[in-house]
């Protein structure tokens, strides 16, 4: 049973690597999720300025945005329906709505090695992807946003004990997922820990019940979600880092940067960033949706 | 050009780390690959599905999915090896399936009365494979297995999978904190580039020198 439980998971993950997927809005959809992209704002003609990159999407007819197929609560591609749903993905139509007048995106799996080179070259408009700010990355693309606060934190397996801040990793084997911000946050924290990698969140947590390492350092959201599923699995601190997550745009395009900004600005003003998180990762995390952050806040935003 | 300049203790890592990946698997499949060409032209009926078997079955599935399933499926029956030595291991046992295809069309090229020859002056099936056969075969595919060890280098990048920090990781790893992909990976590639440059000159030598004019 197990050796099947592996190798449909190993099928799975390679589904999941397979390329791109178009989700056109659909006609006379009633989801909760639909229902909020109705009342998501729509830019005034005079707001798609003449010759700007908003205008050549609109001419273009959908988004062409920069995402996940395998992200939970963020952007997951639902096997049922080809919808991609969470977070990320409702903001990435919502966008489109804001440009088009319908949610009409085509999201293309980008991973973290290419979205720098997918936006400079152009294969996408925008990179919705848990895409955190940094001050070299924005060397590189320009970022609106912040749109979304996130922190990392800590699970192990339950039972475990000795581990109650990022400082106790130090001389421990370390898991994280391959290209996220907790490897350089593990090596400034814990410089003696051993950082051990795998490409998916599944796989490490597989890893870390096979004792591959004795702690899983992850985003607290996706932590949570695993916890709930897995009950063999604790969190152990609360968030100890801060990662804003930003709007990847082509660099040094600034009327896209702020027509983007005004967007997520509209967005916050109408309560449907706060509906989007509710239908998304509120639904593992209890409580309100927390207050957005401040547009332009970080640097490198 | 910098970033790579900078990161290159990293990046040098991660090669190394390749270099023992691909030696390590290819001389692990160059031994396994010679017992699977002796079982796939054994007369012993049973000792040749046996063969085909092994090299029907490696031929057809996908070495990241057979890492995969070999790295999160053997602790469950305790068995829990390093990453190394698992990716090793892996890649040897698959490498393994190709190198005996290719010894064996090498053996195919050896004319049967080499064989005949062999076995009317009494020499045993083993002996007449190592001291007669064999050592023909191996004149003729020194491409081919050439072209296997080139394969193998590229493939150890799945490595990377199972949390092997090969240079393909460290690259990612590099520019997870600097996102400059394209230098980074040309920089990559350019490694891979040059190990399967010289090996293509390597085989290219030993082909001149050993090839048989028949």
């Amino acid at each position: 049973m197990k050796w099947f439980v592996a190798a449909a998971a190993v099928s799975l993950l390679a589904l999941s690597a397979c390329g791109e997927s178009s989700s056109p809005a659909v006609p006379g959809a009633t989801s909760p999720q639909s229902d909020i992209l109705a009342k998501a704002p729509v830019a005034t003609a005079a707001e798609i300025l003449p010759g700007s990159t908003m205008e050549k999407i609109k001419q273009r007819g959908e988004l062409l945005v920069g995402g996940s197929l395998d992200a939970p609560l963020l952007s997951q591609q639902n096997p049922a329906t080809g919808e991609v749903e969470g977070f990320d993905a409702q903001m990435g139509k919502a966008l489109a709505k804001y440009i088009l007048g319908e949610p009409k995106v085509k999201i293309v799996n980008s991973a973290s090695e290419t979205r720098e080179a997918l936006l400079a070259n152009g294969t996408v408009d925008v990179v919705f992807q848990t895409y955190t700010i940094t001050e070299e990355r924005a060397k590189q693309v320009a970022f609106a946003g912040p749109y979304y606060t996130s922190g990392l934190t800590i699970a192990v397996k339950k039972g475990t004990t000795g581990i109650t801040k990022p400082e106790d990793l130090n001389g421990k084997k370390v898991l994280a997922g391959a290209n996220t911000p907790a490897i350089p946050a593990i090596k400034k924290l814990a410089p003696q820990a051993e950082i051990i990698t795998f490409g998916s969140d599944p796989e490490c947590i597989q890893a870390l019940k096979q004792d591959r390492g004795v702690a899983y350092v992850q985003d607290e959201t996706i932590l949570i979600a695993d916890a709930k599923k897995d009950p063999s699995i604790e969190i152990v601190t609360k968030p100890f880092t801060t990662d804003p997550y930003g709007i990847g745009l082509k660099h040094g395009d600034d009327q896209m940067k702020k027509f983007v900004n005004d967007w997520l600005k509209k967005m916050q003003d109408a309560g449907v960033w706060q509906e989007i998180w509710k239908t998304s990762i509120g639904t593992v995390v209890t409580g309100d949706a927390p207050a957005p952050p401040q547009i332009g806040s970080v640097p490198g935003s | 050009m910098g970033v790579l300049l900078e990161h290159l203790p990293e990046l040098w890592q991660g090669l190394i780390v390749t270099l023992q990946l691909t030696a390590a698997s290819f001389a692990g499949a160059a031994v396994l690959g010679v017992l699977v060409c002796a079982l796939r032209v054994s007369p012993v009926r049973v000792l040749r599905a046996l063969g085909t078997a092994y090299v029907e079955t490696l031929q057809n599935l996908p070495l990241l999915v057979l890492l995969v399933l070999v790295f999160f499926g053997l602790p469950e029956i305790g068995i829990k090896a390093d990453p190394l030595v698992t990716a090793i291991v892996v890649i040897a046992v698959y490498e393994a399936a190709y190198i005996g295809e290719a010894l064996r069309s090498g053996v195919n090229s050896v004319s049967k009365g080499q064989g005949e020859a062999a076995r009317a002056i009494g020499l045993t099936f083993g002996q007449s494979l190592r001291h007669v056969v064999l050592p023909q075969a191996l004149r003729t595919v020194v491409q081919p297995i050439g072209n296997i060890f080139i394969a193998t280098t590229m493939n150890t990048a799945l490595a990377g999978a199972v949390s092997v920090v090969d240079l393909t990781a460290s690259a990612q790893r590099v520019n997870l904190v600097e996102a400059q992909p394209i230098p980074i990976f040309v920089g990559a590639g350019i490694a891979y580039g040059l190990i399967a440059a010289a090996a293509g000159f390597v085989t290219g030598r030993l082909e001149r020198r050993l090839v048989i004019l028949r």
